[in-house]
């Protein structure tokens, strides 16, 4: 559990602290659970910095790339196919409360893709926050059957 | 040992002490990354759930907390194998505790591409207040 607020030091308040009276640790616990929270929120919480969370799939026709993108417009996805990597790169676009100055966040990733893609049929679909995007395969060569005419 | 137990109390506190069964849930959760900031009027917040869609989303103000739950609402479909993984499939919970300085009948929320942006006005008691010198 996190506090909303930021954590104001019991002693500094403007009224006395009454009722601690000679239990002077009787606060410590709090804090100590404060600490660890703020010490390990970084690591349960997925970050948002360059990397983010990517899923591959698969079925017999197409292979799947779906991405973690929360809050990204669709004009600012872009999705390449290049040498055999997908990338993908997005702007994110920040509204700052107080001064309502718009600040962004570039992210991007590159993911190794079978050679078997088609790469003028990818197509990409956004939704809630999760950006999936198709890459058809190759169809098979299919084996031809030559006639030699023997003379 | 008893004077030690009453002079620091967090030795012997239990887990209910530490809040640990108000969890609406056993199972496990992901807590998403979030955002608070604070202006004058409200506390805005804005967290991260992708995958989360309106009717997976669970928001509930009670006494001095609120919590966020988001179920992801994509399930993979038949015939799909799985390559490659880095997302979970575990919801989303975020408790945040406040000091009953929001008002809560005028939290404002709001899903959009997977962010969940919520307004939490402040009290009228909490507001700051200008107070004249004579």
């Amino acid at each position: 559990m996190r506090s909303l607020m930021c954590y104001t030091n019991p002693g500094s308040s403007l009224l006395p602290s009454s009722g601690l009276g000679d239990r002077p640790w009787i606060r410590f616990g709090s804090d100590i659970d404060r600490w660890f929270e703020t010490a390990l929120s970084g690591l349960a919480a997925p970050v948002f910095d360059n990397r983010f969370a990517v899923d591959v799939y698969e079925d017999k026709d197409n292979t799947y790339v779906r991405a973690e993108l929360p809050g990204v417009a669709r004009d600012d996805i872009k999705v390449e196919i290049v040498d055999g990597y997908l990338s993908i790169s997005a702007n994110r676009k920040t509204l700052n409360g107080e001064n309502k100055a718009e600040g962004s966040l570039s992210v991007s990733r590159s993911i190794s893709v079978p050679e078997n893609v088609q790469a003028d049929k990818v197509a990409a679909a956004y939704e809630n926050g999760v950006l999936t995007v198709t890459l058809p395969k190759q169809e098979e060569a299919k084996p031809k059957t030559i006639q030699v005419s023997v003379k | 040992m008893s004077l030690i137990q009453n002079r620091v109390p967090t030795f012997t506190r239990t887990p209910v002490d530490r809040g640990v069964q108000d969890r609406p849930s056993p199972e496990p959760t992901v807590r998403p990354r979030h955002e608070v900031k604070e202006t004058e009027e409200a506390w805005g917040l804005q967290v991260d759930l992708p995958g989360v869609a309106i009717d997976g989303l669970e928001f509930t103000a009670e006494e001095g907390h609120v919590t966020i739950r988001g179920n992801r609402g994509w399930k993979v479909p038949p015939g799909w194998t799985m390559l490659y993984r880095e997302s979970a499939d575990s919801p989303y919970e975020l408790v945040l505790q406040h000091d009953h300085s929001v008002d809560v009948d005028k939290i404002h929320a709001e899903l959009k591409d997977g962010v969940l942006s919520v307004s939490l006005p402040k009290a009228e008691a909490t507001k700051p207040r200008r107070i004249t010198v004579t």
